[in-house]
């Protein structure tokens, strides 16, 4: 096991430290953050003097090398629009996406487990149909839609949650609702999917013929086995989180890593985008090997 | 716990409100902005994200502009001002003004806060407006503090006006908790999330009614506005047209952009008059009205806004003239210009709302007279790169459709960029305008307004320098519960002490 996890590591690595290098270079190319920093009218000279301030006057491979340099000692660089350290203000909005990431998917995974597999066992039924179009509207309707109705509906009208912004319990309910929608939806249908697969096969029969129940029989026997690809999708689903939920932060004012990274990259600020892409590739690395671990537990030929 | 004694003061302050009405109300205000300020450094405040926060709330000036009634350049920090025999200006400070860190304000002050923005060890904003000038500062006394500008500035008293005044011991890299005299001091700044000003006790100035303000930032203007409406903010400078429907809070105000479309003179057919002329004839400028911009939008014939000194209200706005467009093609094309090189309008993606739909139409309107027109659009930072000079060598006829603000009162702060042979969006040269601007620029009073008004009409009228379309409006939302309408100003300021509760 701990060679597993030492191989997906070195492999991760390699993979981030090519990110870096590319994202580098990249977004060196968009050009001069001197002409966004200062307004269109301002002289040559202090255009000239902001890059110096900042060393981006230096032939790209010395800026390369330097920054290479730094990252080694911890050093990220500070922030061209904020005067402040890069890393801090990444980490500050990283905090808020993970929490909303964390809580999102965790209520995501329970609740789409539990409606999919309902839906699966008595497959064509009632509630399966009724699971099947609620998923399938969830997974199609566009995000920011759902948020703007719903602080029509629930902050303005009803008055019974705020807007947006941060501070209270009640902050969370409406963005946590509107990131809810999506994966929910995608998730019920591929639980749903896989279950009716589980539930049609020799084992589930023979534990109904020697007489289990209908709950052990799915939540027990069918449910584990189905659950292989249920996870690579939650997977994928926590890793688009993860980089941010743009358009949900930007409605409802969240200070998330999302909408930091559009606004650095619009900016070109440049130590802002590299240190988010490196927290957030490190996240979605974790997450990588914590899948491959619950593979590993589920199933016992990749154990072994 | 927090929220109940905020409570109880708002109703102990309703109740001392109704007990005597003759004392106005105060209290705590919150205001909700589409952009948060990455920085709060006092010589960045001529940026409209970060100014809109702290000018004059936290940092104050020299000198301000009145833009509510029409007393042109007022005293603040200055309580007066005269220019010398050899042309410095010099002013005369205020007295018992403590900075709110509890030093006293004084003439040391006023020097280091230049000395700071010109300093190289920053790129302060602030600085480009005294490009090309050398200016020596020289303290006479506590209260005196004398201005050499060499060349003679005669609008030096104005510029003052963005020069905000921090303490001499302020260092010359960017800060980020700003001292100032101002009516109000930083109490709360966590990032992504409020910015918080708490009313100082120890103002020179009248007391404001406001006691705090929370700043919290929102990028959505529909959110801004529900916020409002769900009593969650004040204020919301800036809300989008579709959402002000209530005319009980909704309040256009011209908001000192203009749009327009800058031609580069120095490509064919672009370089003949006649086809600069057509362009804005065939133009239906007040179509727009009402349906993709605002209806309030005054059509434009300057790029400046009519409050600005020297705007002339004798140059017409081009008349919508298809007809006469085609002939003058006509009259081009027989004299030899090659009037069927298609032309590409370089517009920005997002620069103000409708752009796509309003640049479209004006592509069709354009079209429709015989132009071939390309229309493109680009992010940002490449429509700086057409904008901007040095234009791209082998580059076809462009037109780039651009919005450019001037809320400071003069001019000068515009036509040097924008006309002037070296100035750096201008897309002509010409040595009659580059005369003008020196002359304007240097002149002062009537004669300077003169100037300008003999410019406007040469540009618009002679030079057909640019197609001019719209002085553009915005929308505020102000709860009822506030006395505060928008000004030309609010794009780039919001004076916390200017606001009234009801």
């Amino acid at each position: 096991m701990l060679r597993f996890i030492r191989q997906r590591s070195l492999s991760s690595l390699i993979s981030l430290i090519g990110l870096l290098v590319l994202v580098f270079f990249l977004s060196r190319l968009t050009g001069d953050p001197a002409a966004l920093f200062l307004p269109v009218e301002a002289s040559a000279e202090l255009k000239q003097q902001f890059r110096e301030l900042h060393g981006l006057n230096d032939p790209i491979m010395v800026q390369f090398g330097r920054y290479v340099g730094n990252v080694l000692t911890g050093d990220l660089g500070e922030s061209l629009r904020k005067a402040r350290p890069a890393l801090d203000v990444v980490l500050e909005a990283f905090t808020w996406t993970l929490w909303l990431a964390v809580i999102t998917m965790t209520l995501v995974a329970v609740a789409a487990i539990v409606v999919g597999a309902l839906a699966a066992f008595r497959s064509g039924g009632f509630f399966d149909r009724f699971a099947s179009t609620v998923s399938l509207v969830g997974a199609s309707v566009p995000d920011f839609w759902v948020a703007i109705v719903a602080i029509v509906v629930f902050s303005v009208h009803l008055a019974w949650l705020p807007t947006s912004g941060t501070g209270s319990l009640a902050h969370w309910i409406l963005p946590v609702a509107v990131l809810f929608v999506r994966p929910f939806g995608i998730i019920v249908q591929v639980v749903r999917g896989s279950m009716i697969g589980a539930l049609s096969s020799a084992y589930v029969k023979t534990a109904r013929a020697k007489g289990v129940k209908a709950g052990p029989i799915i939540f027990v026997h069918a449910l584990r086995n189905a659950m292989l690809p249920v996870i690579t999708v939650m997977g994928d689903q926590a890793a688009s989180l993860l980089n941010g939920a743009v358009i949900v932060e930007t409605i409802f004012g969240f200070p998330g890593v999302g909408k930091l990274m559009i606004d650095s990259i619009l900016q070109r600020d440049f130590n802002v985008v590299l240190a988010a892409i490196l927290v957030t590739a490190l996240a979605i690395f974790l997450m990588n090997l914590l899948i491959d671990l619950a593979y590993a537990l589920l199933d016992p030929r990749i154990r072994h | 716990m927090r929220s109940s004694v905020k409570l109880g003061v708002l109703a102990v302050g309703a109740l001392a409100a109704g007990l005597s009405p003759a004392l106005a109300a105060s209290g705590p205000i919150k205001i909700v902005l589409a952009e948060e300020a990455d920085l709060l450094e006092p010589c960045m405040a001529t940026r409209s994200n970060i100014g809109r926060i702290i000018m004059e709330n936290v940092s104050e000036t020299l000198t301000e502009l009145d833009v509510r009634g029409k007393k042109g350049v007022v005293p603040r920090l200055a309580e007066s001002w005269e220019q010398t025999q050899d042309g410095s200006w010099r002013f005369h400070l205020r007295k018992g003004v403590t900075f709110s860190n509890g030093t006293t304000f004084d003439a040391k002050d006023v020097k280091h806060s230049f000395d700071r923005i010109m300093s190289d060890k920053n790129a302060c904003e602030s600085r480009r407006y005294f490009g090309g000038m050398k200016v020596d500062v020289k303290v006479v006394d506590d209260a005196t503090v004398d201005f050499k500008v060499d060349p003679v500035q005669p609008i030096l008293p104005l510029l003052m006006s963005l020069v905000t005044i921090v303490p001499e011991e302020t260092p010359l890299e960017f800060i980020r908790e700003p001292i100032g005299t101002g009516p109000y001091k930083l109490s709360n700044w966590t990032p992504g999330q409020q910015i918080v000003l708490s009313a100082r006790d120890d103002y020179w100035g009248t007391k404001p009614q406001v006691t705090e303000a929370t700043y919290l930032f929102r990028a959505d203007p529909s959110v801004r506005a529900a916020m409002v409406q769900a009593g969650e903010a004040d204020l919301s400078p800036s809300i989008s047209q579709l959402d002000a429907t209530n005319d009980k809070t909704d309040f256009s105000y011209l908001d000192s952009e203009t749009v327009y479309m800058r031609l580069d003179h120095n490509i064919a057919p672009l370089n003949d008059v006649r086809v600069r002329k057509a362009l804005n004839l065939a133009i239906d400028r007040q179509a727009f009205l009402g349906t993709l911009v605002p209806q309030d939008a005054v059509l434009a014939t300057a790029l400046v806004p009519p409050t600005t000194l020297g705007w002339n209200p004798d140059v017409k706005v081009f008349p919508y003239d298809p007809d006469g467009a085609k002939k003058l093609l006509e009259e081009a094309k027989a004299a030899g210009v090659k009037v069927d090189t298609p032309i590409t309008i370089i517009a920005r993606t997002a620069n103000f709302p409708n752009v796509t739909e309003i640049m479209e139409a004006i592509q069709a309107q354009l079209q429709e007279v015989g132009f071939k027109i390309d229309l493109k659009f680009v992010e940002v930072a490449e429509h700086e790169g057409y904008y901007s000079k040095p234009f791209k060598e082998g580059r076809g006829p462009i037109i780039v459709a651009a919005m450019h603000d001037n809320s400071k009162g003069d001019p000068s702060f515009t036509m040097f960029f924008k006309y002037d042979s070296k100035g750096t969006q201008s897309g002509f040269s010409d040595p009659k305008v580059d005369d003008l601007i020196q002359k304007a620029s240097a002149a002062v009073g009537d004669e300077r307004a003169k100037l300008w008004s003999q410019l406007f009409a040469y540009l618009h009228d002679d030079v057909v320098a640019d197609v001019l379309l719209f002085h553009m409006v915005g929308f505020s939302r102000v709860s009822e519960r506030l006395d505060w309408k928008p000004t030309i100003a609010t794009n780039s300021m919001l004076q916390l002490s200017e606001i009234g509760i009801k």
